[in-house]
């Protein structure tokens, strides 16, 4: 247990810098914009005393170093800056993604379940029919559904859902549960085909053990073998990566929530760069990059709960 | 990126030897063999070989300047194989000089990605101790960092243009090749031949690119070919949430999300811009996953 623990220490520790340079990107990111930094956390036609005064606030005179710095502390304060969009003028930014969080979760949440529950059974049907042309027809739809852009995927969605069978409403939260179906999936199909492999290849190396070769021998039934004796080890290493998945499934959500219309995190960055609401844009791909790295980290810690080898190395 | 995560821890530790020419030739042997290079090799030619010949093969303007109002959103016809969009314009004529532009930003981008990658991950490897903690250090804090947030940063600060998702997908996307080059150089350094020719004379820059990159050729080969593939998802993606390629410069992604409110009325427009998406990437997926099996017959049994 000990090494477990310090196991965990080196890794939440680990994961700090990495959080720090998020943290130091979306500062740079300000520096980057062409032009004057402090007109883009600006609100629009603010006058010359408006702008210095904000220069003043964000300490934009002072060396590069002690404004990172303060930067941060205000950070740590929850203070993202202000928007200077027309619709969320002067609203913390904090608030804003208060308010868009939740949606992104929701969508998050019924996309990985979707993923793992088409992915897990497609993997299993797979490997217990592999080299047939059954398996070869998943394998094929596992390659086309990693390849396809989740964008397009949510496009040709709309078009088969609503314009050509008129089922589900399309765009936005309105519908409740059922407009959610479509974004959820799109979010899901990419990552259901990589579960999809890995539950294949990790179940087709179980079956080959001998413990499985001596469960059979003894009678038992095979259905029993499969799903009682098999199934149980097979599907650890893919349950453990679910850490991994937020990471694809962040980067998915900005794309996704643009074409549903989905109001959550991904919905704002898009509408903040149109709108050069240039807090509101730091906000979210810092919170992002948090999810990220707390997935990352979820990951690490758990499959060590799994596999105690990894603690050790 | 999970798979490819995976993907490159096992490409770590992989040992060719030979030198360029040697690997170059047992590439082009062995991949001809195989049914997943051929067919990814297939799509990747003839992709290329309609953006390079866009400006002389016989189609419409992709971007006229005089839009006759009768040409808009027409079906897919024998004149316009794709059919036009709400501005009168042929999809087709767009899709194939779009092609240039997602595959020029894919390929520079990869071409950047491969070399901050493989200087920065051979100087760690190679020389170890400080400059490897350094290094490497550095080289995971951007592996953990989601690729597409990091690009997506870059390019809403820096503005929209071709150069600067360039730079955006580079920046984001070279810590693969990073460790990719830093874990083979930890093991070649220690063979005997880079032993042999530190006898002779030869200095460090010298052992390190004539005797240690040459035996990393073949992952990083790999690595490429699925790099590019990501890089024209990543491109796709900024184009179609407007940070991208701007108009009326075609790309792919914009076109799609131009589309968007013609779904009812004209689908095609956002749908033959996905297909030819779709198909470049699979290609690119195809010849890496093809190329692995080939090139290292240990990891065939791995990912079947």
């Amino acid at each position: 247990m000990a090494d477990l623990v310090s196991y965990v220490v080196r890794k939440v520790l680990l994961a700090i810098p990495v959080i720090l340079l998020a943290t130091f990107i979306v500062f740079l990111m300000l520096y980057l914009t062409p032009g004057d930094p402090i007109v883009a956390i600006a609100p629009p036609h603010a006058s010359q005393a408006e702008l210095q005064e904000l220069r003043e606030k964000y300490g934009f005179n002072e060396p590069f170093v002690l404004q990172y710095g303060k930067f941060l502390w205000r950070l740590l304060h929850g203070d993202l800056g202000q928007s200077v969009a027309r619709a969320t003028l002067n609203l913390q930014v904090s608030t804003l993604l208060l308010q868009r969080l939740p949606r992104t979760l929701e969508l998050m949440g019924i996309g990985l379940t979707l993923s793992y529950s088409i992915g897990i059974p497609l993997g299993v049907f797979s490997a217990l029919r592999q080299n047939t042309w059954k398996d070869r027809s998943v394998m094929v739809f596992t390659l086309v559904a990693y390849a396809m852009p989740s964008f397009w995927l949510g496009i040709l969605l709309m078009l088969l859902f609503s314009v050509y069978l008129g089922w589900i409403l399309v765009q936005g939260t309105v519908g409740g549960l059922t407009s959610i179906i479509l974004p959820a999936l799109t979010l899901g199909l990419g990552n259901a085909a990589l579960t999809t492999r890995m539950m294949r290849s990790s179940m087709l190396e179980v079956t080959r053990q001998d413990y499985i070769t001596q469960l059979r021998s003894r009678g038992l039934p095979e259905r029993e073998v499969i799903f009682k004796h098999a199934l149980r080890n097979a599907i650890l290493p893919v349950i453990t990566v679910i850490g991994l998945d937020i990471g694809w499934f962040v980067a998915g959500a900005v794309v996704v929530e643009t074409v549903f219309s989905w109001p959550g995190l991904g919905m704002l960055i898009t509408t903040s760069i149109t709108n050069h609401d240039f807090p509101a844009v730091q906000g979210c791909i810092l919170v992002l990059a948090i999810f990220v790295v707390l997935g990352n980290l979820m990951a690490d810690i758990l499959y060590a709960f799994v596999d105690p080898r990894v603690r050790l190395g | 990126m999970r798979l490819r995560k995976t993907l490159n821890d096992r490409l770590l530790g992989w040992k060719m030897s030979g030198g360029f020419r040697q690997t170059a030739v047992e590439i082009v042997e062995r991949g001809s063999r195989n049914s997943m290079v051929v067919v990814g090799m297939t799509i990747i030619i003839v992709i290329v070989a309609l953006a390079l010949l866009a400006p002389v093969l016989p189609m419409a303007d992709p971007t006229p300047s005089n839009l006759v109002p009768e040409e808009r959103t027409l079906s897919p016809s024998w004149n316009h194989w794709f059919g036009t969009d709400e501005l009168g314009r042929d999809i087709f004529s767009r899709v194939i000089w779009g092609a240039r532009v997602s595959l020029l930003v894919a390929t520079m981008a990869v071409v950047f990605s491969l070399m901050i990658g493989v200087v920065l991950g051979l100087t760690a490897g190679y020389f170890g101790g400080v400059v490897d903690y350094i290094i490497a250090g550095t080289i995971d804090l951007f592996w953990t960092f989601p690729a597409f947030l990091l690009a997506l940063a870059f390019a809403a600060a820096l503005g929209p243009s071709l150069t600067n998702v360039i730079l955006a997908i580079s920046v984001s996307y070279w810590a693969g090749f990073g460790r990719l080059m830093r874990g083979q150089a930890l093991t070649v350094r220690e063979r005997q031949f880079v032993e042999a020719s530190r006898a002779l004379g030869a200095n460090n820059i010298r052992i390190m690119f004539t005797h240690v990159l040459p035996n990393c050729l073949a992952p990083l080969i790999v690595w490429a070919s699925v790099g590019v593939a990501d890089a024209i998802t990543i491109e796709s993606s900024l184009s179609f949430l407007g940070v991208g390629t701007q108009p009326p410069t075609p790309s792919w992604g914009y076109m799609l999300y131009r589309g968007i409110p013609f779904l009812e009325e004209a689908p095609w427009i956002a749908t033959f811009p996905g297909v030819v998406l779709l198909i470049t990437i699979l290609g690119f997926n195809l010849l890496g996953d093809g190329l692995r099996d080939v090139l290292d017959p240990r990891m065939k049994g791995l990912r079947r």
